[in-house]
């Protein structure tokens, strides 16, 4: 059986042949940039997750202006098709697929296996040569909120019977045992999971290639082991909001929830907010 | 080269080999000397100070003698500090730029030898969330995107997969070993990282004498000991060969941290952490009746850890604010 949007995925074997056709533009998003400078796809720009798609000043995803500005320098017009690839399994490329998405970009694709697939084909090559493309004018959609789950709707829902939440963090960190992964600085206030979630790790999505599970196997993961209904909205989360957009691109794109929103907010946002209900 | 005046026409030289071992040194006060006698093969004698200087010299003589090199070509090798700064100091001997690119969490004191020793550093963000099974993948991916970027400028000798790393103890630390204890070695006590110890090592002792018992002492799950790993995150190391390990002893890591002070107090052996936890594993094969000699390979000395080990002992870290 097909995903419910197989357009959105494509393979390497894809991009290799695509590499330099007008109307297709390669972008990698990575936490930071220290992987793309190392080496990267021909013709790829490179965006830092941190600093291009985080408001510096506000905890938020950039603007509207400033994603016009990011793609317009980087000569991408709404046109064109986008296929996004990076490291981490394409976390941070998943969650450039939701800020495109977002603010309403059409063509969007994610490189299935990301850029750890293309490293480990022998005939895939990488460069250190930065593209080229001629700014132009980007004019993005008003914002979709619709993709994007707030605090106050989590607060809603939390503790309701079958909230329809999935907490995709590691076990350890959804039974409360730790905040956060060792080493890491985004932490919170107090540890658990908002009550009534589903934990199903990012990591259940992925064969250890990198690709996404068949529909076969993500249906029974996600729908019938962790007992997700379809039929209703639902929210995923997970510590800042990256893993979830994985998460949320695998219920939105490849089970075809077409109600599924990412809470970017997340832990870092929920374990801190007084008085918050949590179960552990 | 003279070996017993040790003088020597270059460092080079001085790598250790069955003409030239790393000395043994019994412990007298930590372990008993009935039963399983220990000895301590220490190491950071090596001239570049550890265990690496073996499979640093084997991968960078394997990669001369292919023409690997050739047209001022460097090596790009991912590492946790200590290859790296053996990799290094041959390429300074030797005349070959080195990039190293290590996990952040690897010690100051050895990101700042390889600054020291002229290598180019890449220090990579420890993951973002732990990925099953992808350890190490970070700094393993970095090397390997220089190599696939500038492969006109780059060679990754990768010690992970390279099977010169084993070769190099099947060359070396084995008959060493196997001179030095005149065949009467019966225990071995190797910690994991790359595997290229213990595969090379136990290949060649147990082809002397099948009985030898090979013991790998690993640190608990998420410990902080920089260059070991846990079984579950030895996917990376396809030198790892279980069926030259007899028995996988787990020690929770801080236990190593103890006996790093106890080498040091107690025997005057100034090791690292790692040399900590093989102890550990050895003095519990004592306690169990374990009869024999038994060798412990020490892979690296204790300076590049002070800030390390002050971290872990809080009487060190009490002292330290006195």
């Amino acid at each position: 059986m097909p995903y419910a949007h197989p357009e959105v995925l494509v393979e390497t074997d894809w991009v290799k042949e695509n590499i330099g056709k007008p109307g297709i533009r390669l972008v990698e998003v990575d936490v930071d940039l220290q992987a793309y400078e190392a080496g990267h796809i021909p013709g790829a720009a490179g965006f830092n997750w941190q600093k291009d798609l985080q408001d510096q000043l506000s905890r938020d995803i950039i603007s509207r202006q400033a994603f016009e500005k990011l793609l317009g320098g980087a000569g991408i017009s709404p046109k064109d098709t986008v296929v996004l690839y990076g490291d981490n399994n394409n976390w941070f490329a998943a969650y450039g697929f939701w800020l495109f998405k977002i603010y309403g970009h059409e063509s969007v694709r994610l490189m299935n296996g990301g850029r750890q697939k293309w490293l480990n084909e022998q005939d895939k090559p990488f460069t250190t040569d930065k593209p080229s493309f001629p700014p132009v004018t980007y004019a993005a959609k008003a914002s979709n909120e619709a993709l994007r789950a707030r605090l106050a709707e989590v607060m809603k829902i939390s503790g309701k019977p079958n909230p329809n939440l999935v907490d995709v963090r590691s076990p350890d960190e959804y039974t409360g045992k730790i905040i956060a992964p060792p080493g890491m600085t985004e932490t919170a206030q107090r540890a658990g999971h908002v009550p009534g979630a589903a934990n199903v790790p990012w990591s259940s999505a992925v064969d250890k290639d990198g690709r996404f599970k068949s529909v076969e196997e993500l249906s029974e993961i996600y729908l019938k082991k962790a007992g997700i209904d379809p039929k209703k909205p639902v929210i995923a989360y997970c510590r800042i909001g990256e893993r979830s957009s994985h998460t949320w691109f695998v219920l939105k794109y490849l089970l075809g929830i077409d109600t599924a929103k990412n809470y970017d907010g997340s832990w870092t946002e929920y374990g801190n907010v007084v008085g918050a209900p949590i179960e552990r | 080269m003279n070996h017993t005046t040790r003088v020597y026409n270059s460092i080079v030289e001085m790598l250790p080999d069955e003409a030239n071992p790393s000395p043994m040194v019994r412990l007298n006060r930590l372990a008993s000397t009935d039963g399983l006698p220990l000895y301590a093969k220490l190491e950071w004698m090596n001239p570049f100070g550890s265990v690496k200087d073996r499979a640093a010299f084997e991968m960078l003589r394997d990669l001369e003698e292919r023409g690997a090199l050739e047209g001022g070509k460097g090596i790009v090798e991912p590492t946790s500090g200590n290859t790296g700064i053996s990799l290094a100091a041959l390429g300074a001997a030797l005349g070959h730029p080195v990039r190293a690119v290590v996990p952040e969490r690897v010690p100051d004191e050895k990101k700042a030898i390889l600054r020291i020793l002229g290598a180019e550093l890449d220090v990579v963000a420890d993951a973002l969330c732990p990925m099953p099974g992808q350890n190490g993948g970070g700094t393993i991916n970095l090397a390997k995107t220089h190599v696939k970027a500038r492969p006109d400028r780059y060679v990754m000798p990768n010690q992970y997969e390279n099977q010169q790393n084993a070769r190099a103890h099947f060359r070396t630390t084995g008959p060493e070993i196997w001179r030095q204890t005149e065949g009467k070695v019966t225990h071995l006590f190797v910690s994991l990282g790359t595997c290229g110890t213990v595969s090379g090592t136990s290949r060649f002792l147990k082809e002397k004498n099948p009985a030898i018992r090979v013991i790998a002492v690993q640190p608990s799950q998420g410990h902080d000991i920089p260059g070991l790993r846990n079984v579950s995150e030895l996917e990376v190391s396809a030198l790892y060969d279980p069926s030259l390990i007899d028995e996988i002893v787990e020690i929770p890591f801080e236990v190593a941290y103890a006996r790093v002070l106890d080498l040091c107090r107690q025997e005057g052996l100034l090791a690292g952490p790692s040399s900590g936890l093989i102890l550990e594993g050895a003095l519990r094969a004592q306690k169990q009746g374990a009869a024999g000699l038994g060798v412990m390979i020490f892979p690296d000395g204790l300076f590049k850890y002070v800030e390390h080990i002050a971290k872990h002992i809080q009487g060190i870290a009490e002292m330290a604010q006195v």
